[in-house]
């Protein structure tokens, strides 16, 4: 009967804890749930955003993706390889212990030894403690982006780690049992942690002590996840929702339509493209006219690759496919990426005839046949993508035979090969700059170095890879604008990939909420407005 | 009698056995549990070293025995994705899928045999033509279908009911239970009455065929001739005698309820164990996949073992049969 009473006692808890609709409480929801409240145990962007609203970075993204002060108030080089960061004073946490730099040091060593952070942040060697509030982070060598790369990594109170037992990441796949910052935080950011029921319902509320501006109105927020997107949609118009994410593109019109919401949108920090294979001798799967298979790799023919470049038409794909919520991209960089040269982002135009004269003139008149590989999930319609390049390469007499498949089939291809000479993926620079692009999807790949981690097609380029190594190197801003341009210049030229759009994010939301969009797909709470 | 428990108590470890291979290999073929977790971008060596502590490089059949071995001990390990023990994971979804399918098989059962009844006693009516007609159809709507088009009237246009979610539950020691909250109960209707759609058709057409021949039986001739009305006739004489098979198959139809309400929770966002598996599925949660796929065995063969042992309870002859087997054997 004790154990009855209690039950009530703390269902009644929950109860109060939940209560919809208190004064300015934003009900927002997503496609899937936060994995965890841990921000360095996971690199899934969901989780990410929701993460941000509790931890602050290092150093701050505003909401058009530029860096700005966040927990560090300035930055300089000091030394070869070497960044100093000015930690800001008086910065407490939610449990109201004050920031130390003793604290960012422990959070960057914490989260560059998550395996899901090597490619940020392995080259980190050490973060010291210079005074009370200064840090030194040493790399391995020269890292002009290192600033860039700090807007993900979140500050966590060393001592509120160790008196819960997670001074290190917790060890995924270990038998056992929950770590304790699964749903428990203890940041500084904008928002306080209530309530993380997992895969349920994530509740947050105002941190009244909070260090910065606080723009928006909001009280309270609570996240849910509703997988479904119809059902996602109609609790937002039944009145269940405030705001949701990821918004169907068949459903923007009806709800732009419906009285009182309205649809925002971004862009978002990605772009589509066709890859081809650049190095084997022989592709694979791809077949003559015949269905023998080819004995040679038609995509190490420049020709070949420009063909492609030439027949399929990007614009076509945004207005069709993804009416219109996307922008086309002619360099392997989009708006909203540091290092973006707009001047040189114009696509090779769209002209059937010479793409077939480039075709016969590397040999194929009559074209050949290929594989291509679609993964079904994660991008916005890859199948209709997929199909609509099918259609335009058969006018220049090339046959592609889709595959489609599920992510994590996809993902094992290309991580446990990469076995593909022809498929169509999202690529983008980790921390938002072109030179995380050029590093891990266009150098060649090498282990050794660490380059081309997610190059899956191999692409090599002997002139790109003395820019790109250059580059890594290279502080000086003027100069690396000319890097930048001469690297994105290249890939256009030899044509990387079949560069194709920008996808945008968008939300769906009461017309009577403000909220800027981001790029990032974080709702940050804190500018949210309430009428 | 003790020789037919143990000969059925063999089969349904069989069945497990068997279960635990699919499982594993299921597990096996989705996709890349390290490519799941690392996502695109680790070095090689980080997916090497995981792959060695979550025990990948073993050869198969080494690695399925260990997995079996953690099985019988209980030990079914951490979620790759929610990052939790799967054993929290499981007694946290189990009570939402349980009641939502017994609220579908109560609804099945209060609607479906009354309707049957109707049908059988007058077959020649036109709207018992029209409602069999419909049986058909609520039989074959897909149930995404029909939970939308719910959905779109009783939230969207009409606001009666939640769109998702389980509403307030009142949690016990280990369970939580939406049945005593407005808002739980409220919740429940619509997953539920898609859960229970074809199931009712199910019932009513079983409950119309097994009472119009119960119908054409002597007893039911002699009851009429005795002057009973059609009421008691239909209701309390020739109804007892076709609850049987419809309360075998309900019974058995109620694994199929639980481990097939994976796409009406996926609808309702309902929070269940259906919610879980799908997100284990996108996740190549591995050891999540497997330890559904068992639970739910496990529920199946229980059932059919209760339902079995039920039937030899009920009909003297089986018992005889083994008897005699055992005896001759």
């Amino acid at each position: 009967m004790k154990k009855f009473l209690q039950g009530v006692a703390i269902c009644g808890a929950l109860a109060l804890a939940s209560l919809p609709v208190a004064a300015n409480t934003l009900r927002f929801g997503g496609t899937t749930p936060p994995l965890t409240m841990d921000p360095h145990s996971t690199n899934d962007f969901v989780t990410a955003a929701l993460v941000r609203q509790v931890y602050d970075s290092l150093v701050g993204l505003t909401n058009d993706m530029d860096i700005e002060p966040g927990i560090a108030t300035a930055w300089a080089p000091a030394g070869e390889n070497t960044w100093r960061f000015t930690i800001r004073e008086g910065v407490k946490f939610h449990d109201g212990s004050t920031l130390t730099a003793e604290d960012v040091a422990f959070s960057i060593m914490r989260q560059k030894e998550s395996a899901l952070y090597r490619a940020m942040y392995g080259q980190i060697r050490e973060a010291k403690v210079v005074d009370a509030k200064t840090v030194d982070v040493i790399s391995a060598g020269p890292d002009p982006i290192l600033p860039r790369k700090m807007v993900r990594l979140f500050v966590m109170s060393a001592a509120w780690a160790k008196a819960n037992n997670v001074e290190k990441v917790p060890d995924l796949g270990a038998q056992g049992t929950e770590a304790y910052s699964l749903r428990h935080a203890n940041g500084t950011g904008p928002m306080r942690l209530v309530l993380q029921e997992p895969a349920q319902r994530t509740t947050f509320e105002r941190n009244k002590a909070f260090w910065g501006p606080f723009n928006g109105n909001v009280e309270r927020a609570i996240y849910t996840p509703i997988t479904s997107a119809p059902t996602r949609v109609s609790a937002l118009l039944s009145n269940e929702l405030d705001l949701i994410t990821d918004v169907p593109l068949q459903d923007v019109e009806r709800i732009n339509g419906t009285q009182g919401y309205m649809v925002s949108s971004a862009p978002q920090q990605l772009f589509m493209q066709l890859e081809m294979d650049g190095t084997r001798d022989v592709a694979l799967d791809t077949w003559d006219k015949n269905g023998q298979p080819l004995q040679a790799n038609p995509f190490k023919d420049l020709r070949v690759r420009r063909a492609f470049a030439h027949a399929v038409d990007a614009k076509l794909i945004v207005d069709r496919v993804m009416r219109g919520q996307a922008f086309v991209v002619g360099t392997a960089a989009a708006a909203g990426f540091g290092g973006y040269q707009k001047d040189l982002d114009v696509r090779w135009p769209t002209d059937v005839e010479l793409a077939k004269k480039l075709l016969a003139e590397a040999g194929y008149p009559n074209g050949f046949i290929v594989q291509l590989n679609c993964p079904l999930q994660r991008y916005v319609n890859t199948e209709e993508i997929c199909r609509a390049t099918a259609s335009m390469l058969a006018r220049i007499g090339v046959e592609v035979r889709i595959k489609g498949m599920p992510w994590p089939e996809f993902a094992r291809m290309l991580v446990n090969g990469p076995s593909s000479s022809f498929h169509l993926i999202g690529a983008a620079g980790n921390s938002g700059d072109v030179q995380d692009t050029f590093t891990s999807v266009m150098a060649t790949r090498n282990r050794d170095k660490g380059l081309g981690g997610t190059n899956w097609a191999l692409w090599s380029n002997a002139e790109f890879d003395a820019v790109t190594a250059e580059l890594v190197g290279t502080f000086d801003p003027a100069k690396r604008t000319e890097l930048y341009r001469r690297g994105l210049t290249i890939g256009k030229e030899q044509v990387h990939a079949v560069y194709l759009h920008q996808p945008m994010l968008t939300w769906a939301m009461r017309r009577s909420i403000t909220v800027p969009a981001r790029a990032d797909s974080a709702v940050m709470l804190k500018d949210v407005t309430i009428k | 009698m003790f020789a037919f428990l143990l000969n059925r108590l063999a089969h349904a470890v069989l069945v497990l056995l068997v279960v635990s291979v699919l499982a594993f290999t299921l597990g096996n073929t989705v996709g890349d549990p390290v490519a799941s977790i690392l996502g695109l971008d680790a070095t090689p060596a980080d997916r090497a070293a995981l792959r060695t502590r979550l025990r990948l490089d073993e050869p198969v059949v080494v690695r399925y025995f260990l997995y079996l071995g953690d099985l019988l001990s209980g030990r079914l390990g951490n979620s790759y994705g929610a990052q939790r023990p799967i054993i929290d994971l499981l007694a946290e979804r189990i009570p939402a899928t349980v009641e939502l399918a017994l609220a579908a098989l109560v609804l099945s059962v209060v609607i479906g045999v009354p309707l049957g009844v109707f049908a059988a006693a007058h077959p020649e009516k036109r709207i018992v033509r029209f409602l069999m007609t419909s049986s058909v159809i609520g039989v074959s709507v897909p149930t995404f279908i029909l939970g939308i088009i719910l959905i779109f009237t009783f939230s969207l246009t009409l606001g009666w009911l939640p769109s998702f979610g389980r509403g307030e539950v009142v949690k016990f020691e280990y369970w939580s239970t939406g049945f005593l909250t407005a808002s739980g109960l409220k919740s429940l209707i619509m997953p539920a009455i898609c859960l229970a759609i074809g199931q009712i058709a199910l019932v009513a057409r079983l409950a119309r065929a097994e009472m119009m021949g119960v119908l054409r039986t002597d007893y039911i001739r002699f009851a009429r001739a005795r002057g009973l009305s059609d009421r008691a006739v239909n209701f309390s004489h020739a109804l007892r005698n076709t609850l049987i098979p419809i309360i075998t198959v309900s019974g058995i139809q109620l694994g199929y309820l639980v481990a097939f309400a994976v796409v009406v929770e996926q609808v309702f966002q309902w929070p269940g164990m259906g919610t879980l598996f799908l997100q284990a599925l996108s996740q190549t949660d591995i050891p999540l996949i497997s330890a559904f796929l068992m639970a739910a065995a496990l529920f199946f063969v229980s059932i059919n073992l209760v339902v079995d042992l039920l039937y030899a309870i009920a009909d003297p002859r089986l018992r005889i049969r083994t008897q005699m087997q055992g005896a001759g054997g």
